[in-house]
């Protein structure tokens, strides 16, 4: 069974349909990569994914369960998170701020409590903070993790990015261009720490437009053009495909990242 | 309200034509406007959108503030040479100033139509509105643009202003109820799109009109408010809304 | 930073004892502006909760406090309620109107949010003048009771009919509602309330309810924004529709953020400033509006995070050797 299954995922703004009739599905445990030109509806498909967008038409099914329509944090609890192309982190905190708040859907503790500060409060709120502190090491940022995000550099957001959704205790995780802005040396290191969320369980899901990353670490693709889904298999297949080749006008055979 | 107080001063003080108070009020308010974004809004740009509003507010509370001040609390009587001629056809009869209020708009809204979408100076206005940073890459001047389209919204104000002025009586904080149900229609309507924006003006200005003639004339505000409220409880998107952009 | 710790705690205590003890000592009128300083600042610490901290900006918290102020007004007078019923029931409608407004009203994003607060605060005038029967119109309530005797141990009661009772009845409420607000910021929930004002997307994203949060949030602010109302209307005995007027609610907003919003100090300090300093200066009624607009456009235009903002950056630049790498709002 699928860990997430999208059929006739539809979606229009006005008469421009951003995605339209995606039929997909991702299985446990693997990694599938999502490329296109820019403008394909790559991000629009994350959107609808984690309720962000409501669709035109479609479903989308996640871990046996019908999610179509579902408010964006419902769609987290359940277990699929998304890292945004911005790089979305809580710029004022610091590190160990922004995945103590990320943990937050975690800890079931209600208004009176939180106020009286009883003992189960601090005991939460200590479980938030020691849980925190793993996934800061988990990605490699423990050495960081005092400092106010806004000092960081570029690749440290990302994984703090990372890290925050890393702390909702995902089963899948969607990576919108995890690997933008970022040189190759760093691209290794996040490549690495992708490798190590698979090993902990967790199905990926990236979007991408890196391709050595893309060809390598994936185990599938799928190809996007124009909103529709012009080729599905893996890297070898895409690699070859004629709609792909003339999607990309001959481009990314030559693209070298 | 500015911009009525001023044609006020003007002509009740000043002893000054009202056509041409409508005029001078119309240039005071766009280079207030002016001032405004230079030492106020263009400064704060990079601030957190928030903050904005807050500015905004306080621009509402030194504005009111003066009225208060230079001109008391006691409500003033705009008196102007056509102030108590009225119009009759037949059974109806239309205060010749609301006739001058409802003739003005539309020369004032054709007028700005015309300039966005037939000059090149609208054309820009557009443009940057919609893109910023590719109206930059083009060379616009984003900052003199908005500058502009801000003096042209604090002018239209002013004309607002010095049009309604002889129709209703001026208090320092007339600007709130016309504020509240421009406010009630656009959410009603549907925000993010100009028919929306209408729609929801006409029907809640009917309804305004109506609750008041019929119900209550002092809770019709309430009345348009509470419809606006519905609205959002209902159907948060308004009658034409359309999706909003999210991440 | 143990240093930074312990200077502020004891700046806390100084104020604190200062606030018990400076009272007695001087005359009446002191210590009704005083007494009205109090009940603002419990007002700043309403609009402190949904601005401050969950970064919503509502202008219409002095709607609230209309509502807490005749609800009460009117359970006591008319109904004949008795003081500590009256004040519980007062609290609870107040919080449920909020409740119930905020539902419809956070569905809207920034500004729109803005101006439907300051809507329903334009109605809540517009209601408070008009419903004569219910609230006395133009002239409002009169004979709003002081709080009950309370029967001290050791023989004879402690009555509240003296301004300087009063005073510390207000001062006390004003310190539970300070605790309150310090409990809930250090918490988890508060701390997620932060993350709404500086990224409610993302933290949507995280799997919290913002909507849920931000009802939340307004209705205490609301709760709070009632107390304030029925303190004043037993303070002042005599309440009437202006103390609901809109305009109230900008200038608490003012105090705010000249103060600080986000802070514990800011709201107080806020107040302390905008209402002291005019009145030591006797300035005219008419003109506060005014001056309050224009301090509060020149502290957002060149120093936006109010008094206390420019304390902390006073403080850092003195101290630089000993402040380590330390961001600028700590929520």
């Amino acid at each position: 069974m699928a860990l997430l299954k999208v059929s006739g995922l539809t979606k229009r703004f006005g008469g421009l349909a951003a995605v339209e009739d995606l039929d997909f599905s991702i299985q446990g445990g693997e990694l599938l990569s999502i490329i296109g030109p820019n403008g394909a509806g790559k991000t629009t498909l994350f959107n609808l994914l984690t309720g962000f967008y409501r669709p035109t038409s479609g479903r989308i099914i996640f871990n046996n369960a019908d999610i179509t329509g579902l408010k964006p944090y419902r769609i987290t609890r359940r277990g699929m998170v998304r890292t945004f192309q911005m790089t979305h982190i809580f710029q004022n905190g610091t590190v160990l701020d922004n995945v103590i708040i990320g943990r937050a859907s975690h800890s079931r503790i209600g208004l009176l409590e939180s106020i009286l500060g009883t003992p189960s409060a601090r005991r939460e709120k200590k479980k938030a903070i020691e849980k925190a502190r793993e996934i800061i090491s988990f990605v490699g940022l423990e050495d960081q993790k005092d400092k106010t995000a806004h000092y960081l550099t570029e690749e440290a957001r990302k994984r703090l990015s990372i890290a925050l959704a890393l702390a909702t205790e995902p089963k899948l995780l969607l990576l919108d261009e995890p690997a933008a802005g970022i040189n190759l040396e760093e691209m290794g290191g996040l490549m690495e720490l992708i490798d190590r969320i698979r090993k902990i369980g967790i199905s990926v899901c990236l979007i991408e437009h890196r391709m050595r990353m893309v060809m390598s670490i994936s185990d599938r693709i799928i190809v996007l053009n124009y909103g529709r889904n012009i080729a599905d298999g893996t890297p070898e297949e895409v690699a070859n495909n004629e709609d792909v080749i003339k999607a990309y006008l001959g481009g990314y055979r030559a693209a070298q990242c | 309200m500015v911009g009525a107080y001023f044609g006020f001063y003007m002509v009740m003080s000043l002893a000054m034509n009202y056509w041409l108070a409508l005029i001078l009020a119309t240039v005071a308010l766009g280079f207030i406007g002016l001032l405004l974004f230079r030492f106020v809004f263009y400064p704060m740009r990079d601030a957190p959108e928030v903050n904005l509003f807050v500015a905004a507010m306080a621009l509402l509370m030194i504005l009111e503030g003066a009225a208060l001040y230079f001109f008391g609390t006691e409500t003033k009587w705009f008196v102007v040479p056509f102030s108590r001629k009225v119009l009759t056809f037949g059974d109806l009869s239309l205060p010749v100033q609301r006739v001058i209020v409802i003739l003005g708009t539309l020369v004032v809204m054709t007028f700005l139509q015309l300039f966005i979408k037939k000059t090149s100076i609208g054309a820009t206005l557009e443009a940057t509105a919609q893109q910023r940073e590719g109206a930059m890459l083009c060379g616009i001047k984003v900052s003199r643009v908005s500058a502009l389209a801000f003096m042209i919204g604090t002018g239209l104000a002013g004309i607002a202003g010095v049009l309604i002025g002889p129709a209703v009586l001026l208090e320092p904080t007339m600007g709130m109820g016309p504020l509240l149900v421009a406010f009630s229609a656009i959410v009603f309507g549907g925000m993010g799109n100009i028919p929306g924006a209408i729609l929801g003006a006409f029907i809640l200005g009917l309804v305004e009109s109506l609750a008041s003639g019929y119900i209550s004339a002092t809770y019709s505000l309430t009345f348009v408010f509470g419809i606006m409220i519905l609205m959002l409880l209902f159907r948060p998107k308004g009658l034409l809304g359309k999706e909003t952009w999210r991440p | 930073m143990k240093n930074l710790f312990s200077s502020k705690t004891k700046a806390w205590f100084l104020a604190l004892a200062l606030a018990v003890a400076v009272p007695p000592v001087v005359g009446g009128y002191l210590v009704s502006i005083l007494t009205l300083i109090c009940i603002w600042s419990i007002m700043c610490f309403s609009i402190n909760i949904i601005y401050g901290y969950t970064g919503q900006l509502s202008l219409g918290q002095a709607a609230f406090f209309g509502i807490g102020a005749y609800a009460f007004g009117i359970l006591t007078v008319k109904l004949h309620m008795g003081f500590w019923p009256a004040f519980l029931a007062a609290v609870v409608i107040t919080g449920l109107i909020g409740f119930l407004i905020g539902i419809p009203a956070l569905k809207l994003r920034g500004p729109y949010f803005i101006l439907v607060t300051l809507g329903f605060s334009v109605i809540i005038g517009v209601v408070l003048v008009a419903w004569v029967d219910l609230t006395g119109g133009a002239n409002g309530l009169a004979g709003i009771p002081r709080p009950n005797p309370v029967p001290l141990p050791w023989g004879g009661q402690l009555s509240f009919d003296s301004l300087l009772s009063i005073y510390y009845f207000v001062l006390f409420f004003l310190l539970i509602i300070m605790i309150f607000t310090n409990s809930l910021i250090s918490s988890l929930l508060g701390k997620t309330l932060v993350a709404i004002s500086y990224n409610e997307t993302l933290t949507e994203s995280l799997g919290i309810n913002t909507m849920s949060r931000k009802i939340l949030s307004f209705t205490i602010s609301a709760v709070l924004a009632g107390i304030a109302g029925v303190l004043y209307g037993s303070y002042n005995v005599v309440i009437s529709p202006e103390i609901a007027y809109f305009a109230k609610g900008m200038d608490v907003v003012a105090y705010l953020i000249v103060g600080g919003a986000g802070t514990m100090a800011g709201p107080i300090l806020g107040t302390l400033v905008l209402m002291a300093v005019p009145e030591l200066l006797q300035v005219v009624p008419s003109l506060k509006t005014l001056i309050n607009g224009i301090i509060l456009m020149l502290f957002l235009v060149f120093l936006p995070s109010g008094i206390t903002g420019g304390v902390d950056t006073l403080w850092v630049k003195i101290f630089r050797s000993r402040i380590s790498q330390h961001g600028p709002a700590q929520g």
